[in-house]
């Protein structure tokens, strides 16, 4: 057997709750990010990301305590991502509790981020996180919460972020985000042929089969998975049978 | 029990802590290499960089190599499994030189090797005690000793290789990380302290 693809669960936090599409369960529950990430744990997730979508910038406090809560109870990688400018702030976000840190408009703001964070803490803990938007015949990368076009091609952004560092690239379409319509294979496949770190697939998960098909029709090393999980619209567990039954390896559920 | 952690400096040592604290251990951080060795229990931790950590070790590296050598026990996680060894083509700077060979890149098309993989020929008796199948690994380098008799556990990434535990007396070197292989991981480490203790 060789190295696992990765069912990866993504918490949309803001000052301190799971903010995004989170409505089944006790409230309560859904709302403590502590809670769900054990929770998903638990079910067997193989990785956990909290990207903090605060509006205010002491969000991001309220995010570290939060991390650090997670982190006393987790046993699986826990990536941060949202507001990481320097080297400083992700050593702030390491410090609390976090594996891997991801960035995205600082990024593009300010490539050499990328080369001094890979410096301090390694090139596994920098991921790379890009937005992109089909545009004709190509995807285009957006910045600030996929509000900003940057005249960037994603292939070649991507790119340049592995050379200048990254360990990992999290590639989301913002054309598939939230629509359940399933991942965009393509955008996927041109990004993973062209770059030689792990990617991550991210936006339009609607069901088990969509993370097979982004699984095995694409060079993605791992899918992120929200919406779906926390409105109960599939599990974990469900997710890891359809990967096993089309013959995809992963890690069995605990 | 003393555990201590020796802090490079870089990265999270919240969950290596957490997966070290049992009944009867008291885990310390110490960022003073000479502070650190005053312990039971040595680990050094699996985040950061090569030339940075080893920088960092310079002066006491030979301390710290006479220690484990004397017995002390030592657990190296990751990058700190690859400080156990004399270089890394990861950058300048020397290891521990405990265990002789190096460390160099993966030999596969996608690094760093990142998530869960199998843990193979698993002879290590720390196995016995804690199963570990499937283990989290996050690293862009592998240890190469120059004796493979020292390696009780392999992995495969693409096409390279490598080891996933070197085991030299009572100091072990892990190249996944425990921490983050979920509760089979935490026991892991648990075993590694209690056959300290047996």
């Amino acid at each position: 057997m060789t190295l696992r693809k990765r069912v990866i669960v993504c918490l949309d936090v803001a000052d301190g709750s799971v903010v995004k599409g989170v409505r089944f369960a006790g409230l309560r529950a859904m709302g403590d990010p502590v809670a769900l990430a054990s929770g998903y744990e638990a079910a067997g997730a193989d990785e956990i990301v909290f990207l903090d979508v605060s509006a205010a910038l002491d969000g991001r406090e309220t995010l570290l305590d939060c991390v650090r809560h997670t982190a006393d109870g987790l046993f699986i990688p826990l990536t941060v991502g949202g507001g990481i400018r320097s080297v400083e702030d992700a050593s702030r976000a390491l410090r609390a509790g976090a594996d891997k840190i991801a960035v995205n408009t600082a990024a593009v703001e300010r490539p050499a981020l990328l080369t001094e964070l890979s410096a301090h803490f390694g090139a596994q803990c920098v991921v790379a996180s890009i937005d992109a938007r089909r545009t004709r015949d190509q995807w285009e990368v957006f910045v600030r919460g996929a509000t900003t076009p940057t005249g960037r091609d994603a292939i070649t952004w991507a790119r340049e972020c592995v050379e200048r560092g990254a360990g990992e690239i999290l590639l989301t379409s913002i054309d598939r985000d939230g629509t359940r319509a399933g991942y965009d294979l393509a955008l996927t496949q041109a990004v993973a042929a062209r770059v030689s770190v792990p990617v991550i697939a991210s936006g339009g998960a609607g069901s088990a089969q969509d993370v097979r098909r982004v699984l095995t029709e694409t060079g993605a090393d791992a899918a992120l998975v929200a919406g779906i999980l926390h409105e109960g619209g599939t599990t974990v567990d469900a997710i890891k049978l359809e990967l096993a039954n089309g013959n995809v390896s992963v890690r069995a559920a605990v | 029990m003393r555990v201590t952690i020796f802090d490079y400096g870089a990265g999270n040592l919240h969950s290596l802590a957490k997966a070290l604290a049992g009944d009867g251990v008291s885990v310390a951080v110490e960022g003073d290499p000479l502070i650190a060795l005053r312990t039971d229990v040595l680990v050094l931790p699996g985040v950061g960089n090569f030339r940075q950590a080893a920088a960092r070790l310079t002066s006491a590296r030979a301390a710290i190599r006479d220690a484990i050598r004397a017995g002390l026990p030592t657990l190296g996680v990751c990058l700190g499994m690859q400080l156990l060894f004399d270089s890394s083509t990861e950058g300048p700077g020397r290891g521990l030189g405990v265990i002789a060979g190096r460390v160099s890149r993966l030999a596969a098309f996608r690094v760093p090797h990142i998530g869960w993989n199998t843990v193979d020929d698993a002879r290590d008796p720390l196995f016995r005690a804690a199963p570990l199948p499937t283990a989290y690994f996050a690293n862009g380098y592998a240890c190469r000793p120059e004796d493979e008799t020292l390696v009780t556990a392999w992995t495969t990434h693409d096409r390279d290789r490598f080891p996933a535990v070197v085991r030299a007396g009572r100091t072990v070197g892990v190249q996944f990380h425990p921490e983050k292989s979920s509760i089979a991981g935490v026991q892991f480490v648990r075993a590694f302290l209690a056959g300290l203790s047996a």
